[in-house]
């Protein structure tokens, strides 16, 4: 019963939030008292202004639209939204029961009134890299969305950026068994495409009635002619030209793509072997550049492995890695993002969202942790961005980039400061004021009986003054 | 008999493994310069210094030092506190220490079932804090008698223990009757005891509390530990009840109310001290508490708002009391997940409104006055403990970290980094 109360208000509460999402024209003028950019030196009251979605002109004195909607907050901050740079939240369920699942699609498992959309804009992230679980082998593709929009096509920032491969042990399964199943999906892959030749060779003609059967149009181009195999893996299958690239089973294809190097791959790596194996199977099929590793538990051992092969990383929220040195017992910290900070490999956070401790609370962790100011907003901000090769797009407040502003009461990474207000692609899609569950959560339910007069009696216990003078005249008590 | 042995045992034998020398802390004079001194008493420095003899504080003063000054007893850091309180921790053995022999249990002592060498502590330190009140598992309706100890320390409980006997500690809610079942039509189990609802919990609580009272007249009526029940009634003994929904703080409110207007407990029997442990949803009705001079305990801030018993505690909770005049301790209430440390709880109370003196009270002087340890810790003061945190930023900030922790003059915990360390 509960649950279906949260659900249907998710759905009301989205409606309401998203409604001016989808009727805003993307133009909006915001000032503010300071904005952070991340893409050099803040401004002091700065004017951002944004049409069509994108931000036209950034700066202290520029020119505004007459009929642009504006959001005048002298006392508020500007900051780039935050970017997501892996989660597994948002969808029906993020795990999938196939192990070798590469031509499934998040689009089909995300759900846009799912409350974790909700529950990000307050939190200012603006841009979710959804990617399957980890309980597989090769998962399905990834997209990029925003956390607005009535359908998943109306959130996408970017549709199939990237298998999500796993590199670790699953739970009741061995890492060798897991390495193994790794193996035997690219060497039936490979086996796949040489069938496919010779079948071609042979005159049989299969796979094209199969393409048929399946309902591809085969007489599109880009599906009726045949190429070389294109990327740097160290294996080509040959005279793949004469196949018709839309011969190609869509089971098999995604991870032909990865292998050509048209779609990144996110490993997820649970220990330090994990990522050894994970390098030389991005090595041997040719997508290491394509590659981000997302850690969990002792992988971070494997840095230097890593900054070796040069690929980024996202690291998992529990960024304090606590281990118990097996002779004295003590336990032992290594504070996670520090260790990829020191050895100067790019780094994106993760926060899998928990409400209290979300991106900006991440960077500011890493921040007390000795890493500098700029080098722990760029993990939630830039980083992430480069790494989902969004750059261009978002990450920073810059003219030409996605008009992705939050508006925050303060320093963005301080316990005191809120998110005030979101704007996505030039859309005011959230406003604390309006967000009645935030209201609920942070001042409670308003309770019938509540004395009001208690308040004026009240001495504040901790400091020993009292809330108001006490009142001197006349009224006695009536009991 | 046997129970006996193998404690004596798991004593003995670490205890035999501590014969290689290792070199243990010394007490050391030490002089803290900090940019901002929060000494808890209301007079805060910025720039000022804390020195630190024997054990005890020996000065806290507006000092800047000179730079040049680089003995290794001088330390330097931005922010120095007085070391963090938790009023409620749970430092034991787990479900296996509840006794279930009875369900009021004022006897029993939990300073006897804990381990000094657990593993437990050292996280507590980490964390910044110095003193708990260390509280047995909330299974039984009166589960015992909690312990007022230091953090670190002679690994040994009792050269750690602050205060004895501090607090008599219950439970009002579902928790004490959870898993237990009538054992009529059953096998006769663990768990077929009573109570088995809410209110045997109420019923129980009153039981305890009206059967002392008679054994305070008639000595013939005493019972296991009726004499800590007749020193909670007298107020000689605090009562801490964990609390977490409305009705089951009402409960305790008119419990404390009903004590002190029976005639049963007359002749100075009408007199308890109560505070409330994990009363997430005290901010509904604070004018109970304020009119029956109760403090709570507040358990850590829930991410999404429901705890325990399906109470709802907003992010506004502390704030709110405040302002209602309800004085109030932070906690972790027991858990050691990272997210529910004690200092991060002062951060989100802040989060939802309080303002930063009242967070370091909420995790200081008002926990140590609940457990009636004032007069030690949890202030920077001339003569008491010298237990300081020491921090790299603002204190409770998430951008901002412990960076030393010293307990009665010991440096306990040294993550200064490494440049500055020497």
């Amino acid at each position: 019963m509960w649950n279906r109360t949260i659900q249907l208000t998710a759905l009301l509460t989205l409606c309401a939030l998203t409604g001016s999402a989808t009727a805003g024209n993307g133009k909006i003028v915001i000032k503010c008292g300071r904005v952070i950019t991340q893409a050099g030196p803040d401004i002091e009251n700065g004017v951002i202004v944004i049409e069509e979605g994108r931000i036209v002109s950034i700066g202290k004195d520029v020119k505004t639209a007459w009929d642009a909607e504006v959001l005048d907050h002298p006392e508020l901050v500007a900051f780039p939204g935050f970017v997501e740079a892996h989660s597994i939240r948002g969808m029906d369920r993020p795990n999938e029961n196939i192990e070798i699942a590469p031509f499934l699609d998040v689009r089909d498992s995300i759900d846009p009134i799912n409350f974790y959309f909700e529950d990000v804009l307050r939190q200012g992230i603006t841009t979710i890299n959804v990617q399957q679980g980890p309980m597989c082998v090769i998962g399905g593709q990834g997209r990029v969305v925003k956390p607005v929009g009535l359908t998943v096509d109306e959130m996408t920032v970017r549709s199939s950026i990237g298998l999500k491969i796993v590199a670790g042990a699953r739970p009741g399964r061995s890492r060798a068994t897991q390495a193994q199943a790794l193996r035997k999906a690219f060497g039936d892959l490979q086996m796949y495409l040489e069938k496919l030749v010779q079948d071609k060779k042979d005159g049989k003609d299969y796979a094209r009635r199969e393409a048929l059967f399946q309902g591809r149009d085969m007489d599109k181009d880009e599906n009726k002619t045949g190429r070389e195999m294109e990327g740097v893996a160290p294996w080509k299958v040959a005279d793949f030209k004469i196949v018709p690239r839309g011969e190609v089973d869509d089971k098999q294809e995604p991870l032909l793509r990865l292998v050509e190097g048209k779609l990144m791959a996110f490993v997820y790596c649970d220990s330090g072997v994990a990522v050894n194996n994970a390098l030389a199977m991005a090595r041997a099929h040719g997508f290491l550049a394509n590659t981000v590793l997302v850690l969990d538990g002792d992988a971070w051992k494997a840095a230097d492995a890593i900054a070796e092969a040069g690929v980024p990383v996202v690291l998992g929220p529990a960024q304090m890695y606590v281990e118990r040195d097996p002779i004295t017992g003590k336990e032992i910290e290594t504070f996670v993002p520090r260790v990829f900070f020191d050895k100067k490999i790019r780094f994106a956070l993760q926060s899998l969202n928990s409400t209290a401790q979300s991106l900006w609370f991440q960077a500011a962790q890493c921040i007390g942790q000795g890493i500098d100011r700029k080098a722990a907003l760029d993990a939630v901000t830039r980083t992430p961005a480069e790494i989902l090769r969004l750059g261009k797009r978002v990450g920073a407040l810059e003219a030409g980039k996605d008009g992705n502003v939050v508006l925050f009461n303060g320093d963005p990474i301080s316990v005191k400061s809120t998110v005030q207000y979101v704007v996505i692609e030039g859309n005011l899609v959230y406003d604390r004021s309006k967000d009645s569950r935030a209201r609920q959560l942070l001042q409670g339910i308003e309770q019938a009986n509540a004395a009001p007069e208690a308040v004026e009696e009240a001495v504040d216990p901790h400091s020993g003054k009292k809330a108001a003078e006490e009142k001197k005249s006349g009224s006695e008590k009536k009991d | 008999m046997i129970k006996w042995f193998v404690c004596s045992l798991a004593i003995a034998l670490p205890c035999a493994a501590q014969g290689t020398p290792e070199a243990k802390p010394e007490a050391k004079a030490w002089v803290i310069y900090a940019d901002r001194v929060y000494t808890g008493t209301g007079t805060d420095f910025e720039a000022g210094m804390v020195a630190v003899g024997n054990g005890k504080i020996a000065t806290v003063s507006p000092s800047r030092g000179s730079d040049d000054d680089s003995s290794d007893r001088v330390l330097r850091c931005f922010a120095v506190t007085p070391g963090l309180i938790d009023a409620s921790v749970r430092i034991t053995n787990g479900s296996t220490s509840v006794e279930q022999s009875d369900e009021i249990q004022p006897g029993l002592r939990v300073a006897t079932s804990l381990d000094p060498f657990s593993i437990a502590w050292d996280r507590q330190v980490r964390n910044g804090v110095t003193t708990v009140l260390v509280s047995a598992p909330d299974q039984n309706v009166i589960g015992g008698l909690s312990v007022v100890l230091k953090t670190a320390g002679a690994e040994s409980i009792a050269a750690r223990t602050v205060k004895n006997d501090a607090v008599l500690r219950g439970s009002m809610g579902t928790q004490p009757s959870q898993g237990n079942h009538p054992a009529f039509g059953r096998p006769t189990d663990f768990y077929s005891r009573r109570p088995t609802t809410r209110m045997g919990v109420e019923w129980a609580w009153r039981k305890a509390f009206y059967d002392a009272a008679a054994s305070a007249a008639d000595p013939k009526r005493a019972f296991n530990g009726s004499d800590r029940l007749i020193a909670a009634l007298k107020g000689d003994l605090t009562v801490s009840i964990q609390a977490w929904a409305t009705q089951d703080i009402r409960t305790a409110v008119f419990l404390k109310e009903e004590i002190e207007s029976q005639d049963e407990f007359k002749n100075g029997l009408n007199k308890p001290r109560f505070f409330l442990d994990a009363a997430a949803e005290a901010w509904k009705e604070p004018q109970l508490l304020v009119r029956s001079k109760i403090p709570v305990v507040l358990p850590p801030f829930p991410a999404q708002g429901r705890t325990r018993d399906n109470a709802f505690m907003a992010w506004n909770t502390a704030e709110e009391l405040r302002k209602q005049g309800v004085p109030f301790a932070l906690s972790s209430h027991g858990s050691e997940s990272p997210e529910d440390a004690l200092a991060l709880q002062a951060g989100y109370a802040m989060m939802g409104g309080l303002p930063f003196e009242s967070a370091l009270a909420a995790v200081t002087t008002i926990p140590a006055r609940l457990m009636g340890v004032a007069d030690r810790v949890g202030t920077l003061e001339v003569g008491k403990d010298a237990d300081l945190v020491l921090w790299n930023g603002a204190p409770f900030e998430p951008s901002s970290r412990v960076i030393a922790v010293i307990v009665d003059g010991v440096m306990r915990y040294d993550a200064r980094p490494k440049e500055s360390a020497k």
